[in-house]
């Protein structure tokens, strides 16, 4: 599981990679740190590489937007696959995020 | 019949007849007592004229008698001049006979051979013939007639033996007429003093007959003179004087109370006497008494000087006559006036009565409803006024009460229709449509109540979460909308709190806790509660003070109880945990007292024994609901139903499977050994036939569950194993997690609210949400100090 941060376009760009399960959620908290920098600029999930997401993973998500509405960005998830859309249905997140 | 019917229906026909019997007793009686006056003062009356004409008959006849007495002593007293001749006697003779009409024939007796030349007896006699009037001289004795008869003459006789006058016997004149005859005779003394010669003086007695009818009081009377030898010497019956001896004939006759009459007239008493014959009863010969005779009056004097007997008659029916008559008018008198008297008063009191049938008939016409009705105008202001007016007073408020009672009607009708919709939710609330899980083979579930009032206080419910079935049955005290408010806030409970409690004792702790606060009206439930895991058959259960269901499969048995009160009566009791395994095929019969108390008409109570019975025949949830209900209801029979009737039947019809995959994993409680678990689940999951989307969820499913028991199982760094058992059959895939830790029930949590916003929802809870959405069934036991958590996915066999 990897975690990379990206500034694109004015956007900082949180790109998936792996399995986003309970034990590597510590990791993926710690790599999210970059994304607290966010005045200004919308942040952007990237699901594209993203093979699952545990309920871990999820609060990992939900603390990201809840920091970024604080700070008035936008949270937006892309690229999610069938398996991790159908996890966000479950979760009601669907409709907390914003989709690209 | 009809008579008795139009007195007791009409008050003037009552009025009248009691009126008529009144006045006819009190006019009867008086008439009764005047008539008897009346008949007595009329008997004295008649008494005593009877008693005078007595009186004067006697003295005529007396004298009539002294006159001839006199003349005939009067001559006498001259004879001597006349008498020493034997013609010259003649002038003697003719001046007595001339003088005194009574008198029928003079006769001088001369002594034997008076006048030598005259013969023995010599006898000159002066005849009056009654026929032509004329007065023709005689001789009886004389030379040609010397024939003894001073010796058989009585005259001669008893005037020479008395030496003073002497009335002889009434006669027969047997030489001329036949008349009835008397003589009286006065002795002629010569100057020795001795009897010379007797004159007589004969008498024809057809004056007596004369002067007593013409004296006799009534013209009924009878008369009747005796001599002193008992002769008649006048009577009704010509043939009978000088013929019947009056005593004889009493002998005869053999009538005592006639004989007395008789003896005592001949011992010249006077008086009256009361026979029980009529004069014609003593008149005949016959012994026999006549078929009709009456009481007669008998009154009788004596005429000493001639030494008769004078009695009348007078019929005891002729002094009655007056008073009868008398009587008679009185009573048609009496009849007429109460006639008269009786239809003026009905008359009278029917006109009284009449506003009464006005009164009547408007009355009817209230009755029926008409409350604009006009009661009669009375102008009188007497009871029936007031009656009238107490009706008017009634008339008006019940017309009043009438339109109330309509406004309370209406009320009372739109109160009933919504407790119809009152009873209507309440129904709504029990589940009732059966089978209510079609698509389930391991269950088969069948449940009624009847309520015994419109709303009930009886409560049944159940429902699946988690693979196991949630039921419960309860009854609250009471019956009517009150009881089934506290139903529907009981049933209510039991569905909040089962939602994320699976421990009935628990369930039925909060169910109580929540009743108990703020229970002002103290109503309680008596609920059991159980909860049945349906892969295994496990039933656990906490009973809240409610009727032991039954277990009924190839015998009856009761479920064990422990002794704990109903649900609403105290705060914080703790209620004991049971649970008892359920072979499949076993039904759980649990039922209200509705069923046990259910009374016939002679309060005989239906009792266990019949329930027992009954249920050995079915054991099938519907037949064994249906044979209960219509046992009950025979048994019942038109007895009213005294309470809620409420029964639920569950059988458990689970059906072994055989395992044909079987795998297990162990790991201790680190995070890292996530990933180990996830190859697990990918082997499973393959050798089950799954696809790569379910079981990346199984995967999710499995791991969030496993996190769970690694971040809340074992605290503050202890350290401990987790074993995950993997097993499938045809239809299902079960893991199976086992850990040592702190009890912990992953399934207690409360679901997660999905429709939150970001910033209300709460970082927690999704790992279980996520196990409950993507698994079947998720259920907790804790068993032998571990908690055993079993997760179960269908197999879908399409794949």
């Amino acid at each position: 599981m990897t975690t990379t941060i990206q500034e694109r376009d004015g956007q900082l760009v949180a790109v998936f990679e792996g399995r986003l399960d309970t034990a590597a959620a510590v990791q993926t908290e710690k790599d999210l740190q970059g994304l607290e920098a966010c005045e200004g600029k919308d942040i952007i999930l990237d699901c594209t590489s993203l093979d699952y997401i545990s309920s871990s993973g999820l609060r990992l998500f939900l603390s990201v937007l809840k920091m970024a509405k604080a700070k008035g960005s936008h949270t937006y998830i892309t690229g999610m696959n069938n398996d991790i859309r159908n996890v966000f249905t479950m979760t009601g997140f669907i409709n907390l995020f914003e989709l690209k | 019949m009809n008579i008795l019917k139009l007195i007791s229906q009409s008050v003037a026909v009552r009025t009248t007849l009691s009126v008529f019997i009144l006045i006819t007793i009190l006019m009867a009686s008086m008439n009764f007592y005047e008539i008897n006056r009346v008949k007595e003062g009329v008997a004295d009356e008649m008494v005593r004229q009877a008693g005078h004409a007595m009186d004067g008959v006697v003295a005529d006849i007396d004298n009539r008698v002294a006159n001839v007495e006199t003349a005939v002593k009067t001559a006498a007293a001259f004879a001597d001049r006349d008498t020493q001749h034997k013609t010259d006697c003649y002038e003697l003779l003719y001046r007595l006979i001339t003088k005194n009409e009574d008198i029928a024939a003079v006769t001088l007796l001369y002594r034997e051979n008076f006048f030598p030349d005259m013969g023995r007896y010599y006898a000159p006699t002066v005849v009056h013939n009654p026929v032509n009037g004329e007065y023709e001289a005689d001789e009886i004795g004389g030379p040609e007639a010397d024939f003894c008869y001073l010796e058989t003459d009585s005259n001669w006789i008893y005037t020479n033996v008395l030496r003073e006058g002497y009335w002889c016997l009434p006669y027969s004149d047997s030489i001329s007429t036949k008349r009835a005859m008397v003589t009286y005779s006065v002795p002629l003394f010569d100057d020795n003093d001795s009897i010379y010669a007797v004159l007589c003086a004969d008498v024809a007695l057809d004056w007596v007959r004369d002067i007593v009818e013409e004296a006799k009081p009534y013209e009924v009377s009878r008369v009747m003179v005796i001599s002193r030898d008992s002769q008649y010497v006048c009577h009704p019956d010509p043939a009978w004087i000088q013929t019947i001896n009056a005593y004889e004939h009493a002998q005869q006759i053999q009538d005592t109370s006639f004989l007395n009459l008789v003896s005592r007239m001949l011992a010249w008493q006077k008086g009256k006497d009361t026979l029980s014959k009529d004069f014609t009863a003593i008149s005949s010969n016959s012994k026999k008494n006549p078929k009709k005779t009456e009481t007669t009056l008998f009154f009788y004097a004596p005429i000493p000087r001639i030494q008769w007997s004078v009695s009348y008659t007078l019929p005891e029916s002729f002094i009655q006559q007056g008073p009868r008559a008398i009587g008679n008018a009185m009573i048609a008198m009496l009849v007429i006036t109460l006639i008269i008297t009786s239809i003026a008063l009905f008359i009278v009191v029917r006109k009284q009565l009449r506003p009464l049938n006005d009164l009547d008939v408007a009355a009817r016409d209230i009755a029926n409803g008409d409350f604009d009705q006009e009661l009669p105008k009375i102008h009188t202001h007497d009871e029936i006024r007031r009656l009238r007016d107490s009706f008017e007073d009634m008339r008006t408020s019940l017309s009043r009460y009438i339109e109330e009672l309509q406004v309370t009607t209406a009320s009372k009708a739109s109160i009933e229709s919504e407790l119809k919709v009152a009873s209507d939710i309440q129904m709504s609330m029990l589940p009732k449509l059966f089978p209510p899980y079609p698509e389930r083979d391991d269950i088969d579930i069948f449940g009624s109540l009847t309520p015994a009032k419109a709303v009930g206080g009886d409560l049944y419910d159940f429902y699946i979460r988690d693979e196991k079935l949630f039921f419960c049955i309860g009854d609250v005290s009471g019956k009517g909308v009150p009881a089934s408010l506290v139903m529907a806030v009981t049933r209510s409970l039991f569905r909040t709190i089962s939602a994320h409690e699976a421990s009935p004792d628990r369930i039925v702790a909060v169910i109580n806790d929540t009743l108990t606060e703020g229970n002002e009206s103290n109503m309680f439930v008596t609920l059991f509660v159980g909860a049945l895991d349906l892969p295994s058959g496990r039933l656990r259960y906490s009973n809240a003070g409610h009727d032991a269901p039954l277990l009924i499969k190839d015998s009856v048995e009761m479920l064990p109880m422990d002794a704990n009160i109903p649900v609403g009566v105290m705060n914080n009791w703790k209620f004991t945990a049971q649970g008892t395994q359920i072979e499949p095929g076993t039904t759980i019969f649990l039922y209200t007292d509705g069923l046990t108390e259910a009374e016939n008409i002679n309060h005989e109570q239906f009792g266990e024994e019949r329930i027992r019975e009954v249920a050995n025949t079915a054991n099938l949830p519907t037949p064994l609901i249906k044979a209960m209900s219509s046992a009950v209801s025979d048994f019942v029979g038109e007895a009213e139903q005294s309470d809620d009737l409420t029964m639920l039947a569950i059988q458990y019809t689970k059906q072994q499977l055989a395992v044909r995959y079987s795998n297990e994993l162990s790991i201790v409680n680190d995070l890292n050994e996530v990933e180990r678990l996830a190859t697990f689940v990918e082997q499973t999951c393959e050798a089950v036939g799954f696809d790569m989307a379910t079981t990346m969820q199984l995967n999710l499913a499995l791991e969030e569950a496993v996190v769970n028991v690694i971040n809340y199982g074992y605290p503050n760094g202890t350290k401990g194993d987790i074993l995950i058992e993997a097993q499938a059959n045809d239809q299902r895939l079960k893991f199976i997690i086992t850990d040592s830790g702190v009890p912990f029930d992953p399934t207690a949590k409360e679901e997660v609210d999905t429709t939150l916003s970001a910033e209300e929802r709460p970082i927690g809870g999704l790992g279980i949400h996520l196990v409950r959405k993507i698994m079947d069934s998720i259920n907790y036991e804790r068993h032998n100090g571990h908690n055993v958590l079993t997760l179960r996915k269908k197999i879908n066999n399409k794949q």
